[in-house]
């Protein structure tokens, strides 16, 4: 009886340790966004303003680097513990966005990517990263 | 005779129309500090408001004993404080901490009066900061006749700040200190004033200093000679900001946490090598 028991515990926890080394752990890539109109049609005032580069770099430096990395591709020190991949900014995919649809991602954001409202709270410090995201295309 | 009336006419035409653009508001430069903290002291940034901070400041013992205890960061007794500070509304922000030293709870208040602008029509920043705290030790270390009213000290501070440019922002400081019970010596008022300043060297790091100098007012001191003033506080340090943190890391010549305990009880001298390392992390949430 008792070996029957532990037999069929043992079976148990191999089938659980199977199972948990087979199961995928890869990030899942970001679902399409749901963007409202009035930001897909929004305009950037700030459009090809070379005097806003440095500060783009800065503020994406400070607020968004982690996650996103230094060149865009997602592979920031912190995009390891997301659960969906960051994005890569350089591809084609990504800078087909308006620059409207770009403000939304990364101001206002949705599940793991934060809403920066209140931490970037000057419009041009906003188009500036915006700005500086459009440079990171291949 | 037609020609001058062309002239005036087209110069009425061009002053109208100048006179009809309307000017932009200046708003307010970039923040010329990266936290409301700036080693010992506040700065004129507050964050926006509903942001709720978590400081935890922490100063080691003095660095004279070199390699022995680590250049103090080994050593015993260290001054801690925890804070936490809330922006109920823009511009104004509200805080409570405890330290270690003599057990101070202090209930601080920050209000920036006017932001720098842009265009220079305001060339500075301008904020107030104030505290009250309350000493913590037990009764018996306030000596006799013993009141509740002998555990408060009062600090206030004029901040006057300017963003020279996107590397280098300098602030100049005058306070007022009160405290209600002093040990034999030992001015209760004390006026200090004090400069400090942010260099930014790289996107998210900043060398700081600050010189903080308790004054000797002859006609607000209780004693007839200086026989155990005061001394100047100077700090150096390094910032580092991200999204969510500031960190500091820095050596100062004061061990205290509350700028009153500094102002009136600061008896290192930096002269003298009187220095210590220390640290500061503030959290930001964001609400």
């Amino acid at each position: 009886m008792k070996r029957k028991f532990f037999f069929r515990l043992t079976l148990a926890v191999a089938a659980f340790a199977m199972v948990a080394f087979i199961i995928p752990q890869e990030q899942k890539k970001g679902a399409p966004w749901d963007i409202p109109k009035e930001y897909k049609e929004k305009k950037n005032p700030f459009k090809d303003d070379a005097s806003l580069e440095k500060l783009g770099k800065t503020i994406y430096s400070k607020h968004c680097r982690s996650c996103h990395g230094n060149a865009g591709l997602g592979d920031g020190v912190m995009a390891k513990n997301q659960k969906t991949f960051p994005g890569d900014f350089s591809s084609a995919e990504f800078q087909k966005h308006t620059d409207g649809e770009l403000y939304y991602m990364s101001i206002i954001g949705r599940d793991e990517m934060p809403n920066f409202e209140k931490k970037i709270t000057d419009e041009e410090e906003r188009w500036a990263v915006i700005n500086y995201i459009r440079t990171m295309k291949k | 005779m037609k020609r001058i009336l062309l002239i005036v006419l087209a110069l009425i035409g061009v002053l109208s129309l100048m006179a009809q653009e309307e000017p932009t508001k200046d708003r307010p430069v970039r923040a010329p500090f990266n936290s409301g903290i700036l080693i010992d002291n506040q700065t004129s940034v507050i964050p926006a408001d509903k942001t709720l901070e978590f400081q935890i400041q922490h100063k080691f013992g003095k660095i004279d004993n070199g390699f022995s205890d680590l250049f103090g960061l080994y050593a015993p007794g260290a001054n801690i404080r925890l804070a936490l500070n809330y922006v109920p509304i823009k511009n104004l922000q509200i805080g409570y901490g405890l330290s270690r030293i003599r057990m101070y709870s202090d209930f601080s208040i920050k209000y920036t009066i006017h932001e720098q602008t842009r265009r220079n029509t305001f060339p500075v920043a301008v904020a107030v900061f104030a505290n009250m705290a309350v000493d913590g030790r037990n009764k018996t270390d306030f000596g006799n006749n013993y009141k509740f009213g002998n555990r408060y000290s009062y600090f206030s501070q004029l901040i006057i700040g300017r963003r020279f440019n996107d590397w280098l922002s300098v602030q100049a400081n005058a306070s007022f200190t009160h405290y209600n019970i002093t040990e034999p010596g030992i001015d209760h008022d004390k006026v200090s004033v004090g400069f400090n300043g942010r260099v930014n060297f790289s996107p998210q790091s900043s060398i700081l200093f600050q010189y903080d100098i308790p004054l000797k007012i002859k006609s607000i001191t209780e004693h007839r000679e200086w026989t155990n003033p005061a001394k100047p506080n100077l700090g150096v340090g390094w910032e580092i900001r991200t999204s969510t943190h500031a960190f500091h890391i820095y050596l100062s010549s004061a061990d205290g946490m509350i700028p009153q305990h500094n102002a009136v009880y600061n008896t290192n001298d930096w002269t003298k090598g009187d220095m210590m390392f220390g640290f500061s992390i503030v959290r930001f949430w964001n609400f």
